[in-house]
């Protein structure tokens, strides 16, 4: 087994104009692969909500994806303020975005549910004034079918 | 129903005509854009007042060929841009949300 094939972006903070580009050229390198589609509108998901967290509550951070033949790993790291409590941010409809980011259509309290519901596996480190790192994967021995 | 003759049927201002042959098969309505990204349907058209160059990029990841625009609403040029580059057609109308997908009901898109 082979070390992963690795991409990485750094997300800043508040570059709304930029987001969902990170997710997009992910999006492509997995195609590239040729990962299977199912895999791929998953993993498509899950880069998102976790590109859009570090830019709306990170402060922007790091958005990593491991491909690997057994699986994908996505991992957003920021050294934003943390989460306090992290099963109920995990709630949906719990959301702490400011209004202005609301008006836009953010803020639903649907971004780390969308990211559970699509990961075979999750795993959010948070510690308050220190920052956060969410790792989810998908497993790729199956078919990659809905999780 | 391929994204030129639901363009046309519903006399919609076109911004960005993206692929005139894609096939648009469900509908989806909604301005929460996780709530979209989590549940919108493979091949929907969406209606939705948010006009951001994030609507473009949600529409890229879930491969949603239409994206109509209700009530007024103009595209900023970002959007417009972004949808040009992504292939993605763009359209706006008068017609209310409740309105827009009424008619695509009516056309056999059925959610």
């Amino acid at each position: 087994m082979g070390a992963p094939y690795v991409v990485e972006f750094e997300i800043a903070k508040d570059d709304f104009l930029a987001a969902g580009e990170g997710s997009g050229s992910v999006k492509d390198t997995l195609k590239m692969l040729g990962i299977p589609s199912a895999v791929i509108r998953r993993a498509a998901i899950i880069t998102y909500e976790a590109e859009m967290n570090l830019v709306i509550h990170g402060g922007g951070g790091v958005l990593k994806i491991l491909i690997s033949p057994e699986k994908v790993e996505i991992v957003a790291r920021d050294d934003g303020p943390g989460i306090p409590d992290v099963e109920l941010a995990m709630r949906e409809g719990f959301s702490t975005a400011p209004d202005r980011i609301r008006e836009m259509g953010f803020g639903a309290g649907m971004g780390l549910p969308n990211i559970k519901r699509n990961a075979d596996s999750l795993e959010i480190e948070s510690a308050v004034g220190v920052g956060t790192t969410l790792t989810a994967s998908i497993d790729l021995s199956g078919e990659g079918g809905p999780a | 129903m391929k994204v030129a003759a639901l363009l046309q049927s519903l006399a919609l201002d076109v911004h960005c005509s993206g692929n005139a042959e894609a096939e648009v098969c469900h509908g989806t309505v909604g301005d929460l854009l996780s709530f979209v990204m989590g549940r919108c349907p493979e091949q929907a058209a969406w209606v939705t007042i948010q006009n951001h160059v994030n609507v473009a990029a949600v529409a890229v990841l879930r491969e949603i060929p239409l994206i109509i625009l209700s009530d007024g609403r103009q595209p900023v040029p970002e959007l417009t841009r972004r949808c040009g580059d992504e292939k993605i057609a763009l359209a706006s109308s008068p017609m209310s949300a409740y309105e827009i997908c009424g008619r695509l009901y009516a056309l056999g898109l059925k959610g």
